[in-house]
């Protein structure tokens, strides 16, 4: 990258603005346009930019290619086709972590999309007054819960309710609910505040009541925004660890069933494949990495829908 | 908006489909009912149970895990290493069927009585995993040292401040130690290698070491790692550092041998499993409840007393009875000759001695079961 490439700053180059910088160098470096020390100054802040740009990728950069490196030693159709029942040392595969992270994050996003969407409706179009405040700060609050106190909270409630100790799939997707619900609500009402309040009045104008108002005019206009706010929500709670851990629990073998038994996840696949290995230590090296290459894939993926699809939708939503 | 409704829920059920074929049955997995493992002369089992504990156990049990799917291709075990500590726990409330724990029930958690146990119920506890402890440390080319019980709590105690200091040189004549810094490395969190490491201390460092054993590391200062492969990951990324691990573990670093009587031992599985035998069994327990008190101070030539020795808890009836067969079956498994090798191959560990009459005691504590 160049560093001549900033663009200096124009417009900003009133006589007194620069009185005192100019009085600090001496005249004979004076030159017609920018003054030397001025454009030092520039190339001084580009480097720095340029620099902690840098510095900020080194470890992305550093990350992503450990996973790919270590990971496809691992990256065969087996890893894809086994799981993890009967295998000791050598072999096995994520099948099952893979089912449970699909099934988990698709329970999740069915219990946190509707919810995060009816509340961000609500403030967007009818929230007034105590109550309206009492959920933004709720909201506010519910984002910067740590993980693994949505685990416990979740562990608790089914606990209560199942006896101690129980675990299941749909306690590890109310767990991510936690999570998830706040971030679609945030990604949802600002989507929505940016409808413009005209399409709303020619609505009501037109007679058409405030329900009817959402649903045909100001939920269709805002989707494409939604549906990427939804993908990003999922991309945030995908790679969760200690709640699953917690309420999902592990274990090694297929686990279809949402609502009874452990189920794996790539999370804490990754984690249980790290923590506890046997004599051939390679070999769970091996399939943690090869699971964190296939999470990070899944990442990858989802942040490209969610950037990919909200033209996809508008497009669709012309042609029709 | 019905016409993209309708596209939305095409999407969908491809999406669906797509995802339906991806999750097919594993590859290595049967379908529940097709009996493919009939070479096995026990019934049939089948169900779901699980079990926590001990992380100490974590890749013996994925060994037995292993060699009972082989057995009875329909049950599936869950195992849990959350720690000792919590498995006790959770095994107390009845969250879990079983559990692995490094230090034994105390006689008045099993007169409280166990949440999956049927009323009246006794608790069977028996040894499954033997494995030495290894004082691993790393030093360029040096892959063993011999390291006195005074000189490791002076180590751990944040005493000796460099690997040439004489204390170690002493017993090392003819090695080369370089003049290295000292970091001693011990577990962050509760650990029952911390409390049979500290508890050989005690015992055989009385002078050096006035700490009393515990599962929590008692020293303050010295670097701290989470669990066996936190340790195993710092000592092997810092020239210099020592840490206390189970050997199944601690390949690729050097390993101390210990002062046993008058002779320098290193750590093996038949060294720990001389240990034992050197042991006895506490008194005071029900027949079911087999538990050793652990001699740290036998001077029997190659016993290596650096030992921890997990147990294995269950229920002796379950309120659930369904639940019972299974552990039994599973249990059998575990303390057959085949299991102990399977957790020998995969964890390192030492097969239960047949001294002593101990497997016949161990095999009738787990007929109780069921």
């Amino acid at each position: 990258m160049s560093v001549t490439a900033l663009p200096m700053g124009g417009g900003h180059t009133g006589p007194g603005s620069d009185f005192a910088a100019d009085a600090a160098v001496p005249p004979m470096l004076k030159t017609s346009g920018p003054s030397l020390w001025r454009r030092a100054k520039n190339r001084l802040a580009a480097v720095a930019v340029v620099a902690a740009v840098a510095v900020t990728a080194i470890p992305l950069v550093s990350m992503i290619w450990t996973a790919v490196a270590r990971g496809s030693q691992r990256l065969d159709l087996a890893l894809f086709t086994n799981s993890m029942y009967g295998v000791v040392g050598q072999g096995g595969g994520l099948l099952h972590a893979l089912t449970g992270t699909v099934l988990i994050t698709a329970a999740t996003a069915t219990i946190s999309v509707p919810l995060g969407l009816a509340a961000a409706i609500y403030l967007t179009e009818y929230g007034r007054g105590q109550l309206a405040a009492l959920t933004r700060r709720a909201v506010d609050v519910m984002v910067s819960i740590p993980s693994i106190v949505a685990g416990l909270a979740a562990y608790a409630l089914f606990s209560m309710i199942l006896g101690p100790g129980t675990r299941s799939g749909l306690a590890g997707a109310v767990a991510l609910s936690i999570i998830m619900v706040p971030v679609v609500v945030r990604s949802s009402e600002e989507v929505l505040a940016m409808v413009p309040g005209d399409l709303r009045e020619a609505g009501l104008a037109l007679g058409a009541p405030r329900y009817r108002v959402i649903r045909r005019i100001v939920l269709p206009t805002a989707l494409p925004g939604l549906t990427s706010g939804a993908v990003l929500g999922v991309a945030r709670i995908i790679g969760e660890t200690a709640p699953l851990l917690l309420v999902a629990g592990f274990t090694d073998a297929m686990n279809y069933n949402l609502a009874d038994g452990r189920m794996a996840t790539l999370p804490v696949f990754i984690y249980s494949q790290w923590s506890s290995k046997g004599l051939d230590a390679a070999a769970y090296d091996q399939r943690a990495w090869a699971g964190a290459l296939v999470l990070m894939a899944l990442v990858v993926v989802l942040q490209v829908l969610a950037r990919a699809l909200p033209p996809q939708i508008a497009k669709l939503r012309r042609n029709r | 908006m019905i016409g993209r409704m309708t596209k939305v829920a095409a999407t969908a059920t491809a999406a669906g489909m797509i995802l339906a074929a991806l999750a097919g049955c594993a590859a290595n997995e049967e379908t529940p009912g097709d009996g493919k493992g009939s070479g096995s002369p026990a019934a049939k089992l089948s169900g779901t149970i699980d079990g926590a504990g001990a992380s100490s156990q974590s890749a013996a049990q994925e060994a037995w895990r292993g060699g009972f799917a082989k057995l009875q291709s329909d049950v599936v075990i869950n195992y849990d290493p959350t720690g000792s500590g919590t498995g006790r726990e959770q095994f107390t409330e009845g969250g879990v069927a079983f559990v692995g724990t490094d230090a034994p029930f105390s006689l008045d958690d099993v007169a409280a009585g166990f949440g999956s146990c049927a009323d009246g119920s006794g608790l069977v506890e028996v040894p499954v995993y033997i494995s030495p402890i290894v004082v691993a440390f790393n030093l360029d080319g040096i892959t063993e040292l011999n390291l006195a019980p005074k000189t490791i709590a002076d180590i751990f105690l944040g005493k000796i401040a460099k690997w040439n200091d004489p204390a170690i040189t002493a017993d090392n004549p003819g090695v080369n130690l370089p003049d290295t810094n000292v970091a001693a490395v011990h577990r962050a969190d509760k650990s029952g290698t911390t409390e049979n490491f500290t508890d050989w201390l005690a015992a055989n460092a009385k002078d050096a070491w006035p700490h009393e054993p515990a599962e929590e590391w008692p020293v303050s200062g010295g670097e701290a790692a989470e669990k066996t492969q936190g340790v195993v990951a710092t000592v092997t990324s810092t020239p210099g550092a020592v840490g206390y691990v189970d050997a199944g573990q601690a390949s690729g670093l050097g390993w101390a041998a210990i002062k046993v009587g008058g002779a320098w031992v290193s750590a093996s599985p038949e060294g720990a499993a001389k240990a034992v035998g050197e042991s006895s069994l506490q008194e005071g327990r029900a027949d079911t409840d087999v538990v050793y008190d652990l001699n740290r101070t036998t001077e029997a030539a190659g016993a290596y007393p650096l030992i921890l020795v997990s147990y294995l808890g269950a229920c002796e009836k379950y309120k659930d009875a369904e639940q019972g067969k299974l552990v039994a079956g599973y249990f059998q498994y575990v303390t057959s000759e085949d299991g102990q090798a399977a957790a020998a191959a995969n964890a390192g560990s030492a097969p239960l001695t047949s001294e002593e009459g101990l497997s016949a005691k161990v095999s009738s504590a787990v007929a109780s079961i069921g």
